[in-house]
């Protein structure tokens, strides 16, 4: 019980330190050695590593409690691959070590899947499976498996080799919380932290969520309920792409956050320009529409039909905006077609390339394969 | 919500597993597997950016990975059929009389663990009529 109560107290650093040492002291016990070899000790430090290393991610990257279904899929694939990884080094035979190794790659797979890149998962599954295929090949025909032999019952340095290993992890990782949002609330310091997306989750459920009223409102027919749907949704979306700098509101109510053109103002890139000039766009149409929309419903007692399509008449440019800006930050959705599309034409060349160098790497394995015929 | 240095930290996990598996194993083909896990753990780095900053270049890159694999694949299977047909062994350290002058050999000090072989007290049969003789093949 103490080991969880340091794991909530302790200091992160000291943390990622125990798991990095009690990896390495798992690798140790498990990678195989005539002499020393215990799986169970092994075993115990690599579950209580994987733990404390956990609580580590979860503790500095932040829980990720809502998005259930996304959540276990990544545990679970990231929990096959590490854990088919380890059960791979330390395999004794080669055969099952191919074996763990499909696993991982399996996992791996799934975790592609989670980023979006369905194209990458299916081409790995089918490399992979055709390279598996021919290792096991070389190992029934290579190894002779009857009795323990040296390339598989004795490992090279184990002690040196698992500690620089997790040695490597710990650097890594103490590297990645350097650049993280956890580390920059924690100092205060945000010139570490790697320029976020352009658009965050939260803003982009509130932007739907948003552009879906503004679909239900252009339906309505009737002044009172039109104004109750709007009446926060200036509000709203103000507090997104923030005010045009010339409004009264800018200096009424500075907001608290930083809208998406205001934190886009610096970036150079193209993609961020575009989404800083869709961001103002928006802040522009924004207030024109409602403002509109006021001036028609307002003016009038009883606005006649006429009326009230006038007023709701900008509303669906701005809510197609809405939706556009919602989508930016997200890969696009035809996979296959846009990695065709980027492959050839901004790297048309690496392609190239690329099957050149498989065209030599074939002819180089034929001409370092052939067995030489020495005229005796 | 995932983020990025979630899938980072898994991938540094892969490659530092990868790294050790090369480091320490001695089967030549448990350590071209461990190089291939290094390069898994590169391609999920590669992706979870791509992702991140949606952008189509991580998944380029990703292709371009598999395919130097797919060449190294084959390079190396290649090599470990020329090394077996010297010295008829999977076992990196014999090839340790090539390393630099003046650093230490590796010495296994312990002795594998003797095991008996399955059939030891099988009845045997006497050969009848000469050898035939056969280069060895591979």
């Amino acid at each position: 019980m103490s080991l969880f109560a340091a794991m909530q107290t302790g200091n992160p650093l000291g943390q990622l330190a125990t798991a990095v040492v009690l990896g390495a002291l798992a690798i140790y016990w498990l990678l195989p050695k005539p002499r020393g070899r215990s799986i169970a000790i092994g075993t115990f430090a690599a579950i209580a590593s994987a733990v404390v290393l956990v609580s580590w991610v979860v503790r500095r990257f932040g829980d990720p409690a809502p998005d259930l279904v996304g959540n276990i899929l990544f545990w679970l694939f990231s929990a096959g691959a590490v854990g088919f990884g380890t059960i791979f080094v330390c395999q004794r035979n080669p055969g099952r070590g191919a074996i763990a190794f499909a696993f991982v790659i399996l996992s791996v797979c799934g975790l592609f899947l989670l980023l979006a890149a369905p194209f990458l998962m299916a081409a790995t599954i089918v490399i992979y499976a055709g390279a598996i295929i021919v290792t096991f090949l070389f190992v029934l025909m290579l190894s002779h498996a009857d009795g323990p032999t040296d390339e598989n019952d004795r490992t090279r340095e184990p002690m040196l080799g698992s500690l620089a290993g997790f040695a490597f992890l710990g650097l890594v990782l103490f590297a990645l919380y350097q650049s993280s949002p956890a580390a920059a609330n924690d100092t205060n310091d945000p010139e570490y932290v790697l320029p976020a997306r352009p658009v965050s989750g939260e803003e982009r459920a509130a932007l739907l969520e948003i552009a879906e009223q503004l679909g239900e409102v252009t339906k309505l027919q009737d002044k009172d309920a039109i104004l109750e749907k709007t009446k926060l949704m200036r509000d709203r979306i103000a507090e997104i792409v923030g005010v045009p700098p010339t409004s009264v509101d800018a200096v009424a109510a500075p907001t608290k956050r930083k809208s998406i053109p205001d934190r886009l103002a610096l970036l150079t890139d193209p993609r961020s320009m575009a989404t800083k000039t869709l961001g103002e766009e928006i802040r522009q149409m924004n207030g024109k529409a409602f403002n509109a929309l006021e001036n028609n419903l307002l003016s009038k007692a009883n606005p006649s039909a006429t009326d009230i399509q006038k007023s709701t008449e900008a509303l669906p440019a701005l809510r197609e905006k809405l939706i556009y800006l919602a989508g930016r930050g997200e890969l696009p959705a035809r996979n296959v077609a846009n990695i065709g599309y980027v492959l050839y034409s901004e790297y048309l060349l690496a392609v190239e390339m690329a099957g050149t160098i498989l065209l030599v790497a074939t002819i180089g394995t034929v001409a370092i394969a052939t067995r030489k015929r020495v005229s005796a | 919500m995932i983020s990025v240095w979630h899938y980072l930290a898994v991938a540094a996990v892969l490659f530092a597993l990868g790294l050790i598996g090369f480091l320490t194993r001695r089967n030549l083909i448990t350590m071209f597997l461990s190089a291939e896990l290094m390069l898994q753990g590169v391609v999920l780095n590669l992706l979870a950016f791509s992702r991140f900053h949606a952008n189509l270049s991580g998944q380029a890159f990703a292709l371009f990975v598999v395919t130097v694999a797919a060449c190294e694949a084959g390079i190396a299977m290649a090599l470990f059929i020329v090394l077996y047909r010297r010295n008829k062994s999977l076992d990196a350290s014999v090839w340790q009389s090539n390393r630099e002058a003046g650093v230490p050999s590796s010495v296994d000090a312990d002795a594998l663990p003797t095991v008996a072989a399955e059939g030891a007290d099988d009845p045997k049969l006497q050969p009848a009529g000469a050898k035939p003789q056969e280069p060895a093949r591979v």
